[in-house]
């Protein structure tokens, strides 16, 4: 049955369906299996519903909703401008600035999707602009997001936390080795990539510019504060901050900066609900999906089958590595978690890993599925909201591919990068 | 054949122990195979009781504080002070108790489940970021809780303020002070890693969480008189399983919990501190008649009943 | 960038929608392209008046106990008439890599294919819906915080469906009518070079 529904995913994917289809058939097709007919397929229904349950859902469409007044109003631009004065004439600034931006955001947001929209829509017209291919600025706003999965707080570590009961605390620790690796490689990257591509840099500005600059981005200079400040205070989650950047990015375009209408407004929600929806439909396609595959127990058989009992631990750390990306290139992170992990947990215990070099493999692959086709969240969302096509938006994915398996592969043989803070830390 | 199990916790939690006890008896006295699903892996706890409805899966776990949303009822396990608080009186109360093994299946057959079994899954506890000791010390206190009326309803009437917050942002929540306690039996404060985040934990006595184990009633009754008993016996066996396994469970919890955080203060409130807690139950029994009716009304009534047999 | 909807030739904003069916189905598809798009912005509105709501009610020491439902509530509406709405604008993702390299004969017979497809699934989906929804009602189940029956949140859902297999119908319809290659009803196919303008 699995090469069967891949197959017809695969197909219906290439010959370019809606990427919905491939999904909600491949589903059908497992409950038509299961059941021997149409009589459960209400059951896919609920799945699909399921799937946009999660509270934590709600900050995707807030965080679009504020990015995109701030992107059409003024203060995506007043922030820009204020970087650029400081970084615009070193070679790949603007590129590892956005890294940078996607990580911090990512960080302190928890939603890699909400990142790719807040980071990457005011920051990808300018990457244009300034002489960067697309397809590359694209590849780097994903996989910059999803190192979020890895800086605390992280939504996946606490579920793989809660399921496989691992300190979360240590959990968190230990993610932010390989997430700072990680900038720093795609930082190298985008130096080199700069370079060899030519890709053009600023005049140097002077400091009368740069404090005329900082001057014009004082007030969204709070939108950082209000985010950081409000989660660390204790004032809301970082869902609920989301929907306060709204009320803020709000004030200052209609209040202060006079740069948009309420009709604006009433334009700009719509557009938001519409890739909040064309997005929401494939998390729920995905739910549905994933449901088939944990209900008839393919997990268990693969491994099965392959003999993970007889294997050493660092062929095991090897196969969850395979198992979780490759999931996630099909599924949602937390959907992969939460079904996987509890498979994996005896093989674990037998050959006795630490649990939380377990957990920060873990949440790498997921980081490095949810941006590898040919499905994943983050991927569908740079489409939705930058509107460019499939292939444009993944041509550029490789080489942060290799970068994320090559971090992988070295946490395996070193896992100090991650356990070496925790050690610090907790012993 | 194979039959389909989910629950509502992980495998290593009290549901997943029953469950893994319950499929061990079960494939030894008979030739089904049992498929266990833990937490998530089916979707959440209305799906999958939904899924047991249909037919979809034989068994389920579900807690009957959530099965509330469909059995109005079975929400009493919300309201405090109606279980024992000492736990050799558990098994003889659940063993002998007349709601719950003559009242509640004839409510669980109206939903088209088969009530195999409720057993106690541990102390509640109030997990908070100061000690608590008397309800004053919960003024200010934003008590997350679950969104049930009664749950609400007890932390008003304990001088908390009850706050919602989805179970994910918890963690983080007690973190950067959103709220200030969460309550959970005391092994889900160790195992979810609560404790990492909160200083206290008060042993109020207030609440055991319940939980019960169902088939799919049409499946139940076309099982064969053989199945029935292997199933009976199989549930019987997990329920003693479980009641032993609780025996250490909550100072093994409190000692793991002491080990890793060894300035976490545990109160065990004493019979005069719990007094004032225990008046507030009055109000929370009100709220339930007040939503139930009277048939609320009597399974509240049998199950103090039952305490009191239990409790002589 | 923009990424709203008035500055393109591709998706002209509801107000100025003018659905490209005759008689009074084209009145029709214009009242429910209408509906949805209020639905999609007042949803979206509202999602965030209601987590800011609960933000600042907490902050004063009450609490909205209903906060996380609506927004459950809001969530299958927003994607329910979303979806609708982005069949009829031709914004669903798709990979069209294999096919945009096709010759335009093949591809019109795919889009045909794909829009059949895609409607007949979601008529299927509508009718699985439906049972579904009819089993939630049957259970009686309620929201725990708000009281109120579980299926009448899901009502939409069907709705939803229906609305975009309609639009998938009528795309195929206007590809086997038409010259042209149609990514849905008022969409040409390929994607339009000012959409990446500042
Ligand atoms: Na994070
Ligand atoms: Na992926």
């Amino acid at each position: 049955m699995t090469l069967k529904i891949s197959t017809i995913m695969i197909v219906l994917l290439l010959f370019g369906f809606p990427m919905m289809i491939p999904l909600i058939l491949g589903a059908a097709y497992g409950f038509y299996g299961l059941f021997g007919g149409f009589d459960r397929m209400d059951f896919m229904v609920q799945q699909m519903l399921a799937g946009i349950r999660p509270a934590s859902l709600i900050a995707v469409p807030m965080f679009i909703l504020a990015a995109d007044i701030m992107t059409r109003g003024q203060s995506a631009d007043r922030l820009i401008d204020m970087v650029m004065k400081f970084i615009g004439h070193i070679k790949g600034g603007l590129a590892v600035s956005t890294a940078t931006a996607c990580t911090l955001f990512g960080a302190v947001s928890g939603s890699t999707q909400a990142t790719v929209v807040a980071v990457g829509s005011p920051l990808r017209p300018r990457m244009l602009k300034a002489g960067y291919n697309d397809s590359f600025v694209l590849a780097l706003i994903i996989n910059a997001s999803d190192i979020a999965f890895l800086i605390p707080p992280s939504i996946g570590m606490i579920i793989y936390g809660v399921v496989s009961k691992t300190s979360i605390a240590e959990l968190f620790i230990a993610g932010i080795g390989p997430g700072l690796l990680l900038l720093v490689l795609f930082s190298a990257y985008c130096i080199v990539y700069a370079i060899v591509k030519g890709v053009p840099t600023e005049p140097k500005a002077p400091w009368g510019e740069r404090v005329a600059a900082v001057r014009a981005a004082i007030w969204p200079l709070f939108f950082p504060v209000i985010i950081v400040g409000g989660i660390y205070g204790g004032i809301v989650s970082p869902t609920e901050a989301a929907a306060i950047c709204v009320a803020y990015a709000l004030f200052l375009e209609l209040v202060i900066f006079r740069s948009l209408s309420v009709a604006d407004i009433y334009k700009i929600s719509k557009s938001t609900g519409l890739i909040t929806a064309v997005v929401f439909i494939l998390v729920a396609a995905g739910t549905a999906f994933s449901w088939v595959i944990s209900f008839a127990q393919i997990p268990q058989q693969i491994l099965g089958a392959i003999g993970i009992d007889e294997m050493g631990p660092k062929m095991v750390l090897a196969v969850i590595s395979i198992a979780f990306f490759v999931g996630c290139m099909f599924v949602d992170p937390i959907v992969v978690i939460l079904v996987l992990v509890p498979i994996f947990a005896p093989v674990v215990d037998s050959v006795g890993l630490d649990k939380v070099l377990v957990g920060t493999i873990i949440t790498l692959q997921v980081a490095i599925g949810s941006a590898t086709p040919p499905f994943g969240c983050d991927i569908f969302t740079a489409i939705a909201i930058f509107k460019r096509p499939y292939m444009d938006v993944i041509r550029g994915i490789p080489p942060f591919t290799l970068i994320l398996l090559g971090v992988s592969a070295a946490l395996i043989f070193i896992p100090q990068i991650a356990l070496f803070l925790p050690s610090l830390a907790f012993d | 054949e194979t039959w389909k199990y989910a629950f509502e916790e992980a495998m290593t939690d009290v549901q997943g122990v029953y469950a893994q006890k319950f499929k061990e008896e079960v494939e030894a006295n008979s030739d089904h195979e049992i498929q266990l699903f833990p937490f998530g892996t089916l979707g959440e706890s209305a799906d999958i009781m939904e899924q047991a409805q249909a037919g979809i899966l034989q068994f389920v776990d579900q807690s009957p504080g959530f099965t509330g949303a469909l059995i109005p009822e079975a929400q009493v396990f919300f309201v405090p002070y109606l279980l024992p608080a000492k736990s050799e009186d558990l098994g003889e109360f659940f063993r002998n108790s007349k709601a719950i093994n003559e009242m509640f299946p004839e409510l669980y057959a109206e939903q088209g489940l088969e009530l195999l079994k409720m057993f106690p899954e541990g102390e509640v506890v109030m997990n908070t970021k100061d000690p608590v000791e008397k309800p004053e010390d919960l003024n200010e206190v934003k008590f997350r809780v679950m969104t049930n009326p009664l749950l609400v309803e007890s932390y008003k009437a304990f001088g908390a303020t009850p706050t919602p917050l989805p179970w994910g942002e918890v963690y983080g929540g007690l973190q950067t002070n959103i709220i200030q306690g969460q309550e959970n039996p005391l092994f889900w404060v160790e195992s979810t890693k609560m404790y990492e985040v909160t200083g206290a934990i008060t042993l109020t006595g207030h609440n055991n969480f319940t939980t019960a184990v169902m088939a799919n009633k049409d499946f139940y009754d076309g099982l064969s008189d053989e199945d029935k008993k292997v199933v009976q016996d199989a549930a019987d066996a997990a329920f003693e399983h479980i009641l032993e396994y609780q025996k250490g469970l909550s100072e093994e919890s409190l000692a793991k919990i002491k080990e890793a955080k060894p300035e976490m203060t545990i109160s065990d409130l004493t019979e005069e501190q719990r007094a004032p807690f225990k008046e507030a139950a009055a109000q929370v029994e009100a709220k339930f008649i007040e939503m139930t009716g009277d048939s609320g009304k009597k399974i509240l009534d049998q199950m103090k009943e039952d305490l009191k047999a239990a409790t002589q | 960038m923009k990424m709203g909807s008035e500055d393109q030739k591709s998706e002209p904003h509801s107000e100025h929608y003018e659905s490209t069916l005759p008689g009074v189905i084209g009145m029709f598809d214009n009242a429910i392209s209408r509906i949805e798009s209020v639905m999609l912005a007042l949803g979206v509105m509202l999602m965030a008046v209601n987590t800011i709501a609960n933000v600042i009610s907490r902050a004063i020491g009450s609490t909205i106990f209903f906060s996380e439902e609506l927004n459950r509530i809001l969530i299958i509406l927003i994607t329910f008439a979303g979806i609708g709405y982005a069949a009829r604008h031709g914004r669903h993702i798709r990979m069209s890599a294999l096919y945009d390299a096709l010759p335009p004969k093949t591809r019109k017979v795919l889009m045909i294919v794909i829009t059949v497809i895609t409607a007949l699934t979601m008529f299927a989906l509508c009718y699985f819906a439906v049972g579904y929804i009819a089993k939630v009602a049957k259970s009686g189940r309620v929201l725990s915080a708000m009281q109120i029956p579980v299926y009448w949140i899901y009502l939409w859902v069907p709705v939803g469906f229906f609305i975009t297999g309609v639009q998938y119908a009528l795309t195929a319809l206007k590809n086997v009518v038409q010259k042209d290659i149609y990514l849905s009803t008022h969409v040409l196919e390929g994607y339009e070079e000012d959409e990446i303008e500042i």
